[in-house]
This record gives structure tokens, sequence and C-alpha cells, in this order.
């Protein structure tokens, strides 16, 4: 059963300046006519390049913005239009985790308040009380929650983004969106990020739509991968079939330029550790 | 024979070290990668060089440039020294740039203030020149044109060009390719190499990635929190690692060619 599927998404926006007393704004398609389908357990990967529409996409999926036209439907449900109390529905299903996890975490709020937010607004009851929900939304995340009582800047980076996917999972959501959700932390605290989400998926069986520019953290997490560029999806397919035999020129573009360290030091290292990798 | 050598290099802010006591060398025409974290002081450290530290920073230590002490020379001297024989790339082009004036202009100014004189007209051809060498195509048009009408990895190409036009012996680039795209930060990965071969000029590459330096980088040094834990050639570095923190990292690093099981990541770190 398909959880979240999109068919022929395209956004149009205005392009700004260019509107004239009766003359129309010229448009920018942002999106042209994008389709995938997220099954409950899998994690599809959007990646391309800035201006890919990667983030728009992903912002339609999650009805952060209206459709120009297309549609989406959540669990066989058509919810491209859906307003009020059954949007708010709808954001109980689908919750996101952003890029700067500093800028996405009201810094007056403890994090206490922060986590336990979505629940508030849903205006949903809160069993055991607030204070036993956000300390057990901390331990899943891997936080001391001892310090529910704490502001955001009092943590690290990597910290307030455990603290943004807490919030992320108050609702207990179905679909996870995370744009860009690891690429402002340093590689060690990213690798415990993407351990987090990988742990947490396999233990609650949320989709995940990921966001991201760097496909080396993509191949890490993703088992679904489709590539966009100038707004259109130019490949998609499971993870290693994108990454293994690239179909679309653009792909092949793309992985030729990730820098890799060198295969043959890369080699010598595992070597030198006691530690050899298997052949793939 | 080293072109520029740093002896007990520390910056201090308050009563914190953020560089404590770093030792490094950069042979001429060589380039030594200087890679860490975020807080690991790598940018300080090329801030200390160029002298371009906040005024509420002190700095101690040595820095030798082809036989002048930079931490002994007067602001005056300093200025000549800097974006002519020591240039730098930032990682953001585009603050870097002034929105008001064409980049053929700004590029000239950055020549003339270190060429007195050259004429405009001089100073113009010299910017179109520099523009050539890193291939931007129709220099002797785009010259007149201002930054908001580049791409991003083509503003990085104007303030690889601004660098260059003084034939500097050191070229420090701050995550010159962190802000750009996959295949773009490719393309500006080789320009720095090819101006390296062509110009002769040494190179300091600092980053967080340890992908990009081992594709650059000839010699490295590992830094964190204000120390260096690791120093060596790159191939020594990445094939026999021998401080735990670096064999961490390179354990974090995810892997584009190859899926692994979970991540190791580093431990001790802020989590």
């Amino acid at each position: 059963m398909t959880l979240l599927r999109a068919r022929n998404l395209v956004k149009e926006f205005d392009v700004a300046g260019t509107a004239g007393l009766v003359k129309p704004a010229r448009r920018f398609t942002a999106v042209d006519h994008v389709s995938f389908e997220l099954h409950a357990g899998q994690t599809l990967a959007l990646v391309g390049g800035s201006g890919s529409g990667k983030s728009t996409t992903a912002r339609l999926a999650a009805r952060l913005v209206d459709v120009t036209s297309g549609t989406v439907h959540l669990d066989g449900q058509d919810i491209t239009a859906l307003q009020g109390g059954d949007l708010l529905e709808v954001r109980r299903q689908v919750q996101m985790v952003f890029q700067d996890p500093f800028s996405s975490l009201n810094p007056r709020h403890t994090v206490e308040r922060i986590v336990t937010a979505p629940l508030r607004y849903q205006k949903r009851p809160v069993p055991g009380g607030v204070r036993t929900v956000a300390r057990s939304l901390m331990e899943r995340v891997s936080l001391n929650p001892d310090h529910s009582d704490r502001y955001p800047a009092q943590f690290s980076g990597g910290q307030a983004q455990r603290i943004g996917i807490a919030r992320a999972l108050a609702v207990g959501p179905r679909v996870l969106v995370c744009d860009e959700a690891v690429s402002a932390l340093d590689v060690s605290v990213q690798a415990q990020i993407i351990n987090l989400l990988r742990g947490l998926q396999a233990e609650e069986g949320f989709g995940c739509l990921f966001i991201a520019h760097d496909l080396a953290v993509v191949r890490q997490i993703a088992t679904n991968v489709a590539v966009m560029t100038g707004g259109q999806v130019v490949e998609s397919g499971s993870r290693d079939a994108v990454f293994d035999s690239p179909q679309h020129e653009y792909t092949r573009r793309l992985l030729a330029a990730v820098p890799r360290i060198r295969p043959e030091w890369e080699a010598a290292r595992l070597r030198n550790a006691g530690r050899v990798r298997e052949p793939q | 024979m080293t072109l520029l050598q740093a002896k007990g290099l520390t910056v201090t802010f308050g009563a914190t070290n953020v560089v404590d006591g770093i030792d490094f060398e950069v042979r001429p025409g060589g380039t030594l990668g200087i890679v860490g974290e975020s807080g690991s002081g790598k940018s300080m450290t090329s801030l200390a060089i160029m002298g371009l530290l906040p005024s509420s920073a002190t700095r101690a230590g040595s820095i030798d440039f082809a036989g002048t002490e930079l931490t002994k020379v007067t602001e005056r001297q300093m200025r000549a020294i800097r974006g002519d024989r020591i240039a730098m790339v930032f990682q953001d082009p585009l603050s870097s740039l002034n929105p008001y004036y064409t980049v053929g202009t700004q590029i000239a100014e950055a020549y003339r203030s270190h060429r007195s004189g050259v004429s405009r007209k001089a100073a113009r051809a010299a910017a179109i020149e520099a523009m050539d060498r890193v291939h931007i195509k129709d220099a002797g048009k785009r010259v007149d044109d201002y930054p908001h009408q580049f791409s991003g990895g083509m503003r990085q190409r104007v303030m690889i060009a601004m660098a260059l036009s003084t034939e500097p012996e050191l070229i420090i680039a701050d995550e010159p390719t962190t802000a750009l795209d996959v295949t773009v930060q490719a393309q500006i990965l080789d320009l720095l190499a090819e101006v390296r071969r062509d110009t002769g000029a040494a190179l300091i590459l600092i980053t967080h990635d340890l992908a990009v330096v081992s594709e650059v980088a000839d010699d490295l040094i590992v830094m964190r929190h204000g120390r260096v834990v690791e120093t060596g050639t790159a191939e020594q570095i990445f094939s026999d690692p021998q401080a735990p923190y670096t064999q961490a990292l390179l354990d974090a690093v995810p892997r584009i060619d190859d899926s692994i099981g979970d991540l190791r990541p580093v431990p001790g770190g802020p989590a």
C-alpha cells in the first residue's frame, strides 16, 4: 500500500518584479510534473543540485506549499486541497525536520515546550502530562531527559537536530520529511544523526522523504532515489540501481563529480587497520 | 626549503586558545590541506597568517613567510603582502564581492592596489586576462558585469581570478567549494589544481571535507580543538592514520561507492 503518492506535481512561482499593471508576471516553473510513490518503512531520497526543485517538491508533498496542479494522496486519500481541520489531520501524519536546527527551534522556548508543541497545536490529549511525554521523546533521540528545561542555545548543533527530530516524532507521524537534515552538521555528528534516523525508522516504520544534495549521505540512508534537475525527475529507482548503474546522463555527471577518497588509500587504510571490507 | 613555516602558532580569545601552539609548513608550489570539524581552529589559523584576526584575538608564535616574520611586520608592510604575495579565496563569493561594482572593476582595483603606476587601462587588461585564465567565457564582455549576473561557481572563478591577478606565491582557500553544487565543486577544484600547475603558487586548502582534501592536497594537518592531532603526507594520513581521532573521522565519512552498516561516530565529541 502506497503511503504517499504524488502525481504530476507542478509548482509555478511569479518572478518578482516582472508584473506590470495589466501584464501578468512571468512564471517560473520550479517543479515540473513530478510523480513519486513512498511506501511505509522506505526512505526516498530526492537529490539534485541547487535550484533543481527538490525542496519545493517535498514541501508540496507535505502540503506546506499549495500545488499549481497535480495531486498528493496520503493513504489513498486525496489531500491536495484539504483545509482547516482536515489539513490538521494531515499535519499529524506528515512531519518535517529542517536543515538548520537552531533557526527551526524557538530560542525562547524550553526543549520540553518545543518537542510537545505539535501535540498542543493538534489539541491532543497528552497522556501522563507534558513532562513525561517530553522525557520519553528525548530518550528516543538519545538526549538526556533531565535537560528538558534547557533552551536550544544550550545544545550543540547535533543535539539541536535531535530536538528537531524529537519534535517531529511527537505526533507519531507516518511520513517524515527531512529537508537537508544532516547537511549543516560536522561529519562525526552527521554519522550519529544518520544512525539515529535509521534506527527510529526501523522501530517506527515511518516513510521518509529525504532531501539532500550530498550523494554519499544518500547512499547511506536511502532505499530509493529520485534524481532531479530543472524541476523534473530525470531518473528514479532503487538506491543501488541508481548508484551502480545510472541511466541518465545527468545522474552520471552528478555521481562522477562527487569527490572520493582515493580507493587505493582507502584499501590500504582498511588493510593497515586489520579490517578488510568485503567487496560488494 | 619552505615557503611558509608556522611554529607554536597560537590564537587566543580571552582565556581560550582557539589555536593552540601549532606547527606546520608549506613547500613552494605544494598544497597543504588543513582539515578539521567546526571549532577546530582551522579558519582562525588562516586568518592568523593573513593578519586578519578580529581585534579581540591575540596572536603568538611565529609565521615565517619566505624569510619575513609575519608576526613582526607592521600593518603597512602586511598590506603589501596580503592580496599580493599571499592571496585568499573565501567560502562565500557573493559576500566577498561588492554588489555595486562590476567584477572587472574589483579585480582591477585589487591589482592596482599592489602595482603602483599601473594605468586603469592596463589593470582592466590584467583583469580580463585573469578572467580568461579561470575560463570565464567572453571575459572581454563579462568584465563589465556585476556579481549578481554570475552564478555561484562563476563568482568563485572571479574570486580566484582576483587572487591570481597579482601572481601570488601562496593562495589560501578557506572552504572554497563548500557553498557550491557538487558538479561545480569539481570544476573549481580542477581549476585550483590547474592554477597551481601553471603559476607554481602554493596552496593552503582549508576544509571540513576529507574527500575534497584527498583529491587536492600533498600534505595534511588534521586539527581538533585548536591542536594538530596528526600531520603527514596525504597518502600517509589517508592510508595509515595514526591518531585515534583521524581514524574515527575517516570511519565517519559516508562513502558514495559503498553502503555500510552503521557509520561509526567519532567518540568524545559533542553529541
